[in-house]
Protein backbone atom coordinates (compact mmCIF):
# COMPACT_ATOMS: atom_id res chain seq x y z
CA UNK A 1 0.00 0.00 0.00
CA UNK A 2 1.39 2.78 -0.79
CA UNK A 3 -0.26 5.19 1.43
CA UNK A 4 0.26 4.86 5.41
CA UNK A 5 -3.30 3.74 6.99
CA UNK A 6 -2.51 5.63 9.92
CA UNK A 7 -1.80 8.79 8.54
CA UNK A 8 -5.53 8.18 6.69
CA UNK A 9 -6.70 7.35 9.70
CA UNK A 10 -5.21 10.63 10.99
CA UNK A 11 -6.74 12.24 8.63
CA UNK A 12 -10.30 10.75 8.65
CA UNK A 13 -10.40 11.60 11.95
CA UNK A 14 -9.57 15.19 11.66
CA UNK A 15 -12.25 15.66 8.66
CA UNK A 16 -14.66 14.26 11.71
CA UNK A 17 -13.39 16.73 13.86
CA UNK A 18 -13.89 19.26 11.01
CA UNK A 19 -17.81 18.22 10.47
CA UNK A 20 -18.44 18.44 13.99
CA UNK A 21 -17.25 21.82 14.52
CA UNK A 22 -19.35 22.84 11.51
CA UNK A 23 -22.39 21.61 13.44
CA UNK A 24 -21.75 23.28 16.25
CA UNK A 25 -21.01 26.77 14.70
CA UNK A 26 -24.69 25.99 13.08
CA UNK A 27 -26.16 24.83 16.95
CA UNK A 28 -24.52 28.40 18.20
CA UNK A 29 -25.80 30.42 15.20
CA UNK A 30 -29.71 28.89 16.26
CA UNK A 31 -29.07 29.48 19.63
CA UNK A 32 -27.83 33.56 19.20
CA UNK A 33 -30.88 33.90 17.35
CA UNK A 34 -33.37 32.11 19.03
CA UNK A 35 -34.57 35.50 19.90
CA UNK A 36 -34.47 36.85 16.25
CA UNK A 37 -37.46 38.91 15.22
CA UNK A 38 -38.38 40.24 11.87
CA UNK A 39 -37.85 44.16 11.52
CA UNK A 40 -41.44 44.93 9.65
CA UNK A 41 -45.07 44.09 10.62
CA UNK A 42 -46.10 40.25 9.83
CA UNK A 43 -42.17 39.46 8.48
CA UNK A 44 -40.66 36.00 9.34
CA UNK A 45 -38.27 35.63 11.75
CA UNK A 46 -35.00 33.77 11.90
CA UNK A 47 -35.66 29.96 10.50
CA UNK A 48 -33.52 27.43 12.31
CA UNK A 49 -30.92 25.62 10.46
CA UNK A 50 -29.87 22.20 10.77
CA UNK A 51 -26.37 20.30 9.21
CA UNK A 52 -26.56 17.10 7.03
CA UNK A 53 -23.28 14.74 6.59
CA UNK A 54 -22.78 12.75 4.11
CA UNK A 55 -19.87 9.90 3.50
CA UNK A 56 -16.97 10.62 0.77
CA UNK A 57 -14.93 7.64 -0.37
CA UNK A 58 -11.48 8.51 -1.25
CA UNK A 59 -10.43 6.23 -4.19
CA UNK A 60 -6.93 6.81 -3.31
CA UNK A 61 -6.40 5.63 0.06
CA UNK A 62 -9.64 4.28 0.57
CA UNK A 63 -10.46 6.51 3.91
CA UNK A 64 -14.07 6.96 4.44
CA UNK A 65 -13.93 10.68 4.82
CA UNK A 66 -16.96 13.00 5.77
CA UNK A 67 -18.10 15.99 4.74
CA UNK A 68 -21.03 18.30 5.41
CA UNK A 69 -23.65 17.82 2.34
CA UNK A 70 -25.94 20.52 3.15
CA UNK A 71 -26.93 23.47 5.67
CA UNK A 72 -30.53 23.77 5.31
CA UNK A 73 -33.28 25.77 6.83
CA UNK A 74 -35.58 23.81 8.92
CA UNK A 75 -39.60 24.50 7.70
CA UNK A 76 -41.59 24.11 10.94
CA UNK A 77 -44.22 26.58 12.32
CA UNK A 78 -43.18 29.59 14.13
CA UNK A 79 -45.10 29.78 17.26
CA UNK A 80 -46.62 32.59 17.55
CA UNK A 81 -46.45 35.89 20.48
CA UNK A 82 -49.15 38.17 21.56
CA UNK A 83 -47.09 41.69 21.38
CA UNK A 84 -48.63 44.58 20.33
CA UNK A 85 -46.50 46.89 20.24
CA UNK A 86 -43.40 44.89 18.88
CA UNK A 87 -42.23 46.58 15.56
CA UNK A 88 -42.66 42.86 13.82
CA UNK A 89 -46.54 42.66 15.20
CA UNK A 90 -48.98 42.21 12.55
CA UNK A 91 -52.55 43.93 12.74
CA UNK A 92 -53.57 41.77 15.60
CA UNK A 93 -50.81 41.76 17.75
CA UNK A 94 -49.39 38.91 17.01
CA UNK A 95 -45.51 38.23 16.44
CA UNK A 96 -44.10 35.55 14.76
CA UNK A 97 -40.72 34.07 16.71
CA UNK A 98 -38.01 31.75 15.47
CA UNK A 99 -38.53 28.25 15.17
CA UNK A 100 -36.14 27.20 17.52
CA UNK A 101 -36.04 25.24 20.45
CA UNK A 102 -33.21 26.02 22.84
CA UNK A 103 -33.50 22.29 24.57
CA UNK A 104 -32.87 20.72 21.09
CA UNK A 105 -29.84 22.83 20.34
CA UNK A 106 -28.29 21.51 23.63
CA UNK A 107 -29.07 18.18 22.77
CA UNK A 108 -27.28 18.64 19.73
CA UNK A 109 -24.42 20.42 21.28
CA UNK A 110 -23.56 17.78 23.38
CA UNK A 111 -23.68 15.00 20.46
CA UNK A 112 -21.53 17.28 18.62
CA UNK A 113 -19.41 16.91 21.83
CA UNK A 114 -19.22 13.59 22.04
CA UNK A 115 -18.42 13.02 18.49
CA UNK A 116 -15.83 15.35 18.94
CA UNK A 117 -14.15 13.89 21.99
CA UNK A 118 -14.46 10.24 19.79
CA UNK A 119 -12.82 11.69 17.25
CA UNK A 120 -10.02 13.17 19.16
CA UNK A 121 -9.50 9.79 21.35
CA UNK A 122 -8.47 8.32 16.89
CA UNK A 123 -6.27 10.90 16.57
CA UNK A 124 -4.56 10.46 20.15
CA UNK A 125 -4.40 6.34 19.04
CA UNK A 126 -3.05 6.59 16.01
CA UNK A 127 -0.28 9.31 16.47
CA UNK A 128 0.34 6.63 19.66
CA UNK A 129 0.48 3.78 17.28
CA UNK A 130 3.24 5.52 15.18
CA UNK A 131 4.93 6.60 17.96
CA UNK A 132 5.49 2.82 18.97
CA UNK A 133 6.39 2.07 15.22
CA UNK A 134 9.61 4.86 15.67
CA UNK A 135 10.09 3.66 19.27
CA UNK A 136 11.59 0.22 17.49
CA UNK A 137 14.17 2.34 15.95
CA UNK A 138 15.46 3.75 19.26
CA UNK A 139 18.71 1.72 20.77
CA UNK A 140 17.10 -1.13 23.17
CA UNK B 1 19.52 -22.73 8.82
CA UNK B 2 16.57 -21.87 8.00
CA UNK B 3 15.31 -18.26 6.99
CA UNK B 4 13.06 -16.55 10.47
CA UNK B 5 9.90 -14.88 9.03
CA UNK B 6 9.21 -13.24 11.94
CA UNK B 7 9.98 -9.84 11.25
CA UNK B 8 8.04 -10.46 8.44
CA UNK B 9 4.69 -11.50 9.60
CA UNK B 10 5.26 -8.84 12.63
CA UNK B 11 5.19 -6.16 9.63
CA UNK B 12 1.96 -7.46 8.14
CA UNK B 13 0.63 -7.77 11.54
CA UNK B 14 1.47 -4.26 11.93
CA UNK B 15 0.00 -3.17 8.87
CA UNK B 16 -3.24 -5.15 9.37
CA UNK B 17 -3.76 -3.72 12.21
CA UNK B 18 -3.05 0.06 10.83
CA UNK B 19 -5.79 -0.82 8.22
CA UNK B 20 -7.87 -1.77 10.96
CA UNK B 21 -7.58 1.76 12.72
CA UNK B 22 -7.92 3.19 9.46
CA UNK B 23 -11.44 1.63 9.40
CA UNK B 24 -12.44 2.52 12.74
CA UNK B 25 -11.35 6.29 12.30
CA UNK B 26 -13.86 6.07 9.22
CA UNK B 27 -16.50 5.16 11.30
CA UNK B 28 -15.87 7.29 13.78
CA UNK B 29 -15.84 10.02 11.95
CA UNK B 30 -19.54 9.15 10.74
CA UNK B 31 -21.07 8.04 13.35
CA UNK B 32 -23.75 11.03 12.73
CA UNK B 33 -23.63 10.12 8.88
CA UNK B 34 -27.44 9.57 7.92
CA UNK B 35 -27.22 5.59 6.25
CA UNK B 36 -23.52 4.87 6.41
CA UNK B 37 -22.61 1.36 7.14
CA UNK B 38 -20.03 0.32 9.92
CA UNK B 39 -16.77 -1.24 8.85
CA UNK B 40 -14.18 -3.69 9.49
CA UNK B 41 -10.89 -4.99 8.02
CA UNK B 42 -11.25 -9.26 7.34
CA UNK B 43 -9.71 -10.74 10.20
CA UNK B 44 -6.26 -11.50 10.43
CA UNK B 45 -6.19 -15.23 10.55
CA UNK B 46 -7.78 -15.07 7.51
CA UNK B 47 -5.23 -13.25 6.50
CA UNK B 48 -2.92 -15.92 7.30
CA UNK B 49 -4.56 -18.56 5.36
CA UNK B 50 -4.81 -17.02 2.01
CA UNK B 51 -1.57 -16.22 2.12
CA UNK B 52 0.15 -19.63 2.54
CA UNK B 53 -0.05 -20.33 -0.80
CA UNK B 54 2.37 -17.69 -2.69
CA UNK B 55 4.75 -19.09 -5.42
CA UNK B 56 7.88 -16.45 -5.87
CA UNK B 57 8.59 -15.61 -9.55
CA UNK B 58 12.10 -17.56 -10.06
CA UNK B 59 12.37 -16.75 -14.10
CA UNK B 60 11.61 -13.48 -15.65
CA UNK B 61 8.63 -14.72 -17.40
CA UNK B 62 6.96 -15.76 -14.07
CA UNK B 63 3.90 -14.34 -13.04
CA UNK B 64 3.37 -14.11 -8.90
CA UNK B 65 0.39 -16.08 -8.16
CA UNK B 66 -1.13 -16.21 -4.59
CA UNK B 67 -2.73 -13.91 -2.20
CA UNK B 68 -1.19 -10.43 -2.86
CA UNK B 69 0.43 -9.41 0.40
CA UNK B 70 -0.74 -5.94 0.55
CA UNK B 71 -4.82 -5.99 0.54
CA UNK B 72 -6.64 -6.40 3.52
CA UNK B 73 -10.67 -6.34 2.71
CA UNK B 74 -13.08 -4.52 3.79
CA UNK B 75 -16.24 -5.62 4.32
CA UNK B 76 -19.04 -4.34 6.43
CA UNK B 77 -19.43 -4.79 10.18
CA UNK B 78 -21.76 -7.41 11.38
CA UNK B 79 -24.39 -5.40 13.60
CA UNK B 80 -27.61 -5.53 13.74
CA UNK B 81 -28.58 -2.09 15.42
CA UNK B 82 -29.42 0.41 13.15
CA UNK B 83 -30.10 3.99 14.49
CA UNK B 84 -33.57 5.48 13.16
CA UNK B 85 -31.37 7.57 10.30
CA UNK B 86 -29.71 3.92 9.12
CA UNK B 87 -26.56 4.88 10.43
CA UNK B 88 -24.93 1.50 11.93
CA UNK B 89 -21.97 2.50 14.17
CA UNK B 90 -22.14 2.01 17.46
CA UNK B 91 -19.62 4.15 19.20
CA UNK B 92 -18.90 1.39 22.26
CA UNK B 93 -17.71 -0.57 19.75
CA UNK B 94 -15.64 1.59 17.98
CA UNK B 95 -13.98 2.45 21.21
CA UNK B 96 -13.69 -1.46 22.40
CA UNK B 97 -11.83 -2.04 18.82
CA UNK B 98 -9.26 0.67 18.90
CA UNK B 99 -8.76 -0.55 22.53
CA UNK B 100 -7.99 -4.07 20.92
CA UNK B 101 -5.86 -2.32 18.12
CA UNK B 102 -3.44 -0.69 20.82
CA UNK B 103 -2.78 -3.74 22.70
CA UNK B 104 -2.47 -5.78 19.83
CA UNK B 105 0.00 -3.16 18.66
CA UNK B 106 1.80 -2.68 21.42
CA UNK B 107 2.55 -6.92 21.74
CA UNK B 108 3.63 -6.79 18.18
CA UNK B 109 6.30 -3.44 18.67
CA UNK B 110 7.24 -5.28 22.21
CA UNK B 111 8.01 -9.10 20.56
CA UNK B 112 9.97 -6.91 17.27
CA UNK B 113 11.83 -5.71 20.39
CA UNK B 114 12.79 -8.30 22.07
CA UNK B 115 13.28 -10.44 18.89
CA UNK B 116 15.85 -7.85 17.65
CA UNK B 117 17.56 -8.02 20.74
CA UNK B 118 18.19 -11.40 20.37
CA UNK B 119 19.37 -10.82 17.08
CA UNK B 120 21.97 -8.17 17.85
CA UNK B 121 22.83 -10.68 20.96
CA UNK B 122 24.12 -13.13 18.67
CA UNK B 123 26.06 -10.97 16.40
CA UNK B 124 27.93 -9.17 18.97
CA UNK B 125 29.22 -12.05 20.80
Amino acid sequence: MAIDPLSVALQVASSGLGVQSERLRVVSENLANAQSTGATPGSDPYQRKTVTFTSALDRDNGGAFVRVQSVDVDRSEFPIEYLPNHQAANEDGFVKMPNVNPIIEMADMSEANRSYEANLQVIKQARQLISMTIDLLRAT
Amino acid sequence: MQPVSLFDLAAQQARWLSVRQSAVAGNIANMNTPGYEAVDVVPFERVLERSKLQLSPTRVGHMPIGAAREGFNIRADEIETTSPSGNSVTIEQELAKSGEIRHAFELNTAIVKAFHRMVMMTTRS
